[in-house]
């Protein structure tokens, strides 16, 4: 049998993260509570987790100061966000702070469980090696699944978790269409409330990295009414 | 950006045009009386019956208070127009903080009750959520009481009603009420209360104002930290003191403390809910009771006391003096 996956639970409102820990570990996770954001830290210091659920408005530290601080270490590590704000400011905040997912309070228990579901099989597929390496290269360029570091056109920088989750979909599947809703389902995990435009977005972004002539894409090409294709000789 | 920012900032702009009408103020009269001999030259050319000579310092001083006029004007419209961004700001901070402090305790009873729904619960564990979720109802309860006593009315039209309340009796029924919260924030609370006293209060009322000090203490104080509320008898005055171990409060911020919808701003504070209205509408409560409230702190992690003074009920002072007089 699987190990139980571990969760940390960064909320200071006690009686909703009882809650939370009640409902997580129904499901089978094992759960360990943070009050506040200096203890989340400590935490993560300590134990190894496989998720973190973490709320915005924390004493000591507040959770989009928590985000940062992990993904100074830890470009992957999968976070979601929980917050009372629910503006798409607040939204997109959490979201540049390094959280995969952001859900506004209040929430319906069903939901939860499906996003912790789906972001915990993300990291699944997103762990295995991307064609039996974690180092996959095209032309002069390449990209370290493992720590996220990528060498672009004009040098090396970070790729985001949801940037490298594309490209990873894209370069398993290379030589074949990949539609804009595989990529939704697989990265997104959800397809309501996203756009496929969102996935446009993340393209062009990705091809400035990568591509000499983004107009002109070489390696992420645009196949008319379908989706994308990632076309490399190695 | 931020520097270039804080030029186009209420104040800069205002003090620029002021400059700006001050310079062109000088400018003109300079000129004026640089060029005085010429127009009047000019003008009596063409009107003579016109120009007299005393006529030409009216012109000035008309200009003058043109200008005044002028800059009197830009200075009403810039404090109208300041008030005005204030209060925009004041109000969408108010919305921000209030739609949080809303939406935190619905969240818990929303989880609960799905909970309850989705999940097998026993008996015990079913008991357990209905007494948290009737905590988080109770908050919810106190502070949309609080968002209409500081919108509906007027706190200084409230329509209380007095009664005659022993003032140890009613903080002892207050801490009792609010057990639950300091089990939770693991609060050891004192009552020193040396001689009770009898007050004329509106109890509903003024058990708000102590609900509100009371939980500011415990949100803004660590876990663990004590609570003492110490009533002190006095000759006119009844006075009670809420002593916490807490954050504290910096010079700024105790003078500002009382006002509607200023919540103390520090790295500490932020992740603190809390609409700013709570101590506000205390202390326009305490006001229509004939007292006052102040607070003292020596300064930024090292607590703070809220001072409550209310007015003894006079009768009852009469009434002991009969009783003496009896004797």
């Amino acid at each position: 049998m699987d190990q139980a996956k571990k969760i940390l639970v960064v909320e200071d409102e006690s009686h909703l993260a009882k809650g939370l820990k009640f409902n997580l570990e129904r499901e089978g996770y094992e759960v360990v509570v943070a009050g506040d954001g200096k203890a989340a830290l400590e935490c993560m210091r300590e134990h190894t987790f496989d998720l973190m659920i973490l709320d915005l408005m924390l004493p000591r530290m507040g959770g989009i100061e928590v985000a940062k601080n992990i993904r100074k270490n830890d470009t992957r590590f999968p976070i979601l966000m929980l917050s009372a704000k629910s503006t798409e400011e607040d939204r997109a905040t959490g979201l540049e702070a390094g959280a995969d997912d952001y859900l506004a309070k209040p929430f319906h228990l069903p939901e939860l469980l499906l996003r912790v579901k789906g972001i915990l099989r993300r990291w699944d597929w997103y762990k295995q090696p991307v064609l039996g390496q974690d180092i996959f290269h095209f032309g002069k360029m390449w990209i370290n699944f493992a720590t996220g570091k990528a060498n672009g056109w004009s040098g090396e920088f970070l790729l985001t978790v949801k940037e490298a989750q594309v490209m990873k979909l894209l370069i398993t599947k290379k030589g074949q269409v990949v539609t804009r809703e595989d990529l939704l389902k697989t990265v997104w995990g959800y397809d309501r409330e996203m756009e496929t435009r969102t996935v446009d977005n993340f393209i062009a972004r990705l091809r400035k990295h990568f591509e000499k002539k983004p107009q002109k894409p070489q390696y992420i090409v645009t196949v008319r009414e379908k989706g994308y294709q990632f076309n490399a000789d190695s | 950006m931020r520097k270039l920012k804080a030029l186009f900032h209420p104040i800069f702009i205002f003090i620029g045009v002021q400059v700006a009408w001050i310079v062109l103020m000088a400018v003109w009269i300079n000129w004026y009386l640089k060029n005085s001999r010429k127009i009047q030259e000019f003008a009596q050319k063409i009107r003579p019956d016109l120009f007299a000579d005393e006529l030409n310092w009216l012109i000035l001083l008309e200009g003058c208070l043109l200008m005044l006029i002028i800059l009197a004007g830009v200075y009403i419209i810039f404090v109208y127009w300041n008030k005005q961004a204030r209060l925009n700001r004041l109000q969408s901070n108010f919305v921000s903080s209030v739609s949080h402090e809303l939406k935190s305790p619905l969240a818990s009873i929303q989880l609960y009750l799905e909970t309850m729904k989705y999940q097998k619960v026993s008996k015990e564990e079913s008991d357990e959520f209905v007494e948290m979720m009737l905590t988080d109802t109770e908050r919810l309860a106190s502070l949309i009481n609080n968002i209409l006593e500081s919108s509906k009315y007027d706190p200084k039209n409230m329509q209380l009603q007095f009664q005659s309340v022993q003032l140890g009796t009613f903080l002892r029924e207050v801490v009792e009420g609010l057990k639950r919260q300091f089990e939770e924030r693991n609060c050891e609370v004192k009552l020193e209360i040396t001689e009770d006293c009898e007050l004329m209060l509106d109890t509903r009322a003024m058990q708000m104002v102590f609900n509100n000090l009371i939980g500011n203490a415990l949100r803004y104080s660590p876990i663990g930290a004590p609570l003492t509320i110490r009533v002190r008898k006095g000759k006119k005055y009844c006075e009670i003191d809420f002593i916490d171990q807490g954050m504290g409060l910096g010079k700024k911020d105790l003078k500002k403390i009382f006002r509607k919808f200023y919540r103390v701003t520090n790295k500490k504070s932020q992740n603190i809910e809390g609409a700013g209205l709570g101590l506000f509408i205390s202390k326009e409560i305490v006001r229509t009771h004939k007292g006052q409230m102040r607070v003292s702190s020596e300064g930024p992690g090292k607590g703070s006391v809220f001072t409550v003074q209310l007015p003894r009920d006079k009768n009852s002072k009469r009434q002991t003096a009969a009783n003496r007089g009896e004797e």
